[in-house]
Order: C-alpha cells, then sequence, then structure tokens
C-alpha cells in the first residue's frame, strides 16, 4: 500500500466524483458497480458517474493513497471473480473528513449570507 | 453471460470494447475489463429501451470527455512529451539535412557529369529514397509501437533497401539489358549500412549514462 506524504488538507477541494466515491466507501467496500448505484441513489440520480470517471477517479485515488484494492473479494461465492473491490483507507477517510468539513463551513457561510434557511436544532 | 443478453447490448458492449482504445494503453489494461464489466451490469439492470439508450449515450459522452484528460496526466506524468519532442525534430532535422545533402551531391555529380562518382551517384539515390522512405516508417513504428526502436530501424531499412534493389535489378535488366545492375545493388547496400548505420549511433547516443 502506498505511504501517504501529503497532508489531508493538500487534497482539498476534491473533485466532486472523488467525494462521493470516498463517501460511497465510507461504509462498507464496494465494487464499481456497486460505488455507481450507491452514489445514484444517494443523490436521487443528480449524479451518475461515468466508466470513465469512476475508474479515472479511482485510479487516482488508489494513486494517492485514498483508497486500496482488497485482495480477496467479501463474499466470493455469490459474486462475479473479475470484480475488483475498493476500500477507504485511513487516509482516506481523513481526506473526506476533511473535505466534509470544508463543505460544512461553506455552508454555514451560505446560511450566514441567507443563501440557505437556518438548520433546525436539533 | 453473454446468452441472456440482448443482441443491442451484445453490439454496444463490442463497440464500447473498441472505443476504449482511445484510452492510453496502461489505463486500458488496468481498467478495462471492469468498465466493460461495469457496463454490463448497467444494461444488465435497464429494463427498457429507452434506458439502456441513455446509458449508452451517457457512456459515450463520458468517454469523449475522459479519455483526453487520461492522455493529458499521462503526458504530465511521463513529462517526456517535450523531451521526445526535441528529440523527434532533431532526428527528423538530421535526416532532412543528410537527404539534402545527397540530393545537391547528385546533382552536381549529374551536370558535371563526373564518371568517377557513377557509383556514389547510385548511392545517393539509394539513400535518398530509402531515407525518406524508411525514416518515414521507422518514425511511425517507434511512435506506434512498444518495439526497439533499433530493431525497427535494422528490419524497415533491409526491407526498403533490399525490395527496390532487387525490384529495380529484375525489371530493369528484363527491359534494359545496359541497365547497370552491380551498381544499384552496391548503392542499396551503402544505403543501408548509412542509415542503420546512422541510427545505431544515434541509439548509443540517446542512451541514458550510469551513474559512477
Amino acid at each position: 500500500m502506498k505511504v501517504p506524504t501529503r497532508r489531508p488538507e493538500e487534497f482539498l477541494p476534491l473533485t466532486p466524483a472523488m467525494f462521493h466515491i470516498l463517501l460511497a466507501l465510507a461504509d462498507k467496500e464496494r465494487h464499481g458497480y456497486h460505488i455507481m448505484r450507491e452514489v445514484d441513489e444517494r443523490t436521487e440520480g443528480n449524479v451518475k458517474l461515468g466508466p470513465g470517471t469512476l475508474y479515472g477517479s479511482i485510479k487516482r485515488m488508489m494513486a494517492d493513497g485514498l483508497i486500496e484494492e482488497l485482495e480477496e473479494r467479501p463474499d466470493p461465492e455469490l459474486d462475479d471473480e473479475r470484480r475488483r473491490y475498493y476500500r477507504l483507507t485511513d487516509f482516506g477517510f481523513r481526506v473526506a473528513t476533511a473535505e466534509a468539513q470544508r463543505l460544512e463551513q461553506m455552508v454555514r457561510s451560505a446560511r450566514a449570507k441567507k443563501l440557505l434557511p437556518r438548520a433546525k436544532s436539533s | 453471460m453473454s446468452k441472456i443478453l440482448s443482441k443491442d447490448t451484445r453490439w454496444f458492449l463490442s463497440i464500447y470494447s473498441i472505443l476504449l482504445l482511445a484510452y492510453p494503453r496502461e489505463f486500458r489494461q488496468e481498467y478495462g475489463s471492469q468498465m466493460v464489466l461495469l457496463l454490463l451490469d448497467c444494461q444488465r439492470d435497464a429494463r427498457t429501451a429507452p434506458a439502456r439508450t441513455r446509458i449508452w449515450l451517457r457512456t459515450l459522452i463520458d468517454l469523449v470527455r475522459t479519455a483526453p484528460r487520461e492522455h493529458l496526466e499521462k503526458i504530465r506524468k511521463d513529462n517526456t512529451f517535450m523531451r521526445n519532442l526535441r528529440t523527434d525534430l532533431f532526428a527528423i532535422g538530421g535526416c532532412v539535412l543528410i537527404i539534402l545533402a545527397a540530393l545537391l551531391l547528385l546533382n552536381y555529380g549529374r551536370s558535371h557529369q563526373v564518371s568517377s562518382i557513377l557509383v556514389f551517384g547510385f548511392a545517393l539515390d539509394a539513400i535518398v529514397f530509402t531515407g525518406v522512405l524508411g525514416n518515414l516508417i521507422v518514425f511511425l513504428l517507434v511512435k506506434l509501437t512498444n518495439l526497439r526502436p533499433l530493431r525497427i530501424a535494422f528490419w524497415t531499412f533491409l526491407i526498403v533497401s533490399l525490395v527496390p534493389a532487387l525490384a529495380l535489378t529484375l525489371i530493369a535488366i528484363a527491359v534494359d539489358p545496359k541497365f547497370n545492375a552491380p551498381n544499384v545493388l552496391i548503392g542499396y547496400v551503402v544505403s543501408f549500412f548509412f542509415w542503420y548505420g546512422l541510427h545505431r549511433l544515434w541509439a548509443n547516443k540517446l542512451k541514458p549514462v550510469e551513474p559512477a
């Protein structure tokens, strides 16, 4: 596995595709089509990753050590053996968190400028 | 698996497999099969014809958008484009100069009827011909394939020298009995060694120097 030598903040801002992929992998390991479906469902069809965008982003994120490929498939019995599964690395998790915090700060600024309604207090 | 796919889907997947050639080779080798598999999954899940058509269109647009990006990234990563361009321009310039010099010498020899450079004239003829054709072929093959440049140069100049030499000799002897076949053959042999020798020199010069 590649050991990242950069700080998470140096990767920001992430491209929308990269952030969506990191979000899709935040809770569990997934293969390419699974990632695509998760992003599609979570964004209610607003973001559709094409094969080139998806695997181009995966390639870059693997090179940067944000995600890694699983050596063994989670459920080889039920799945196509050609599929490759990916999961978030610790560093990828930190980068995703940093990006989420950056976006949260932007949303807060948008609220302060009354571009968005105030968040309901929980 | 392919048995349950519609004819349209199989056709599209075949086309897409060919279109993947638009991506850099390393990317294609690493992710090409995964991309086809992904598309297969998408097609399988799309129930209606309009849904499948939307996937096709989206995939093609995605390919047009992402293939140039992958190439640009590869160029940036390798950082070899400018270095190669400089070497290529230097090599092309060198070849053009040699061909021009050969043409000038040839012209001089013919206009002054210098009998002593008759054989030299045949060699120059061959050098110009094999130089233009052979270097073009070598250049294209080096750029488009992964074969070793020196090996490409050897076989290209061998074929480009041998084929016209034999063809000229066989045809011209049949048409004109006074045709000077030995000189033509000598000319093409000289030309082969001239151009292959030059490529060998370039190859040795371009070899990276080992650190002491």
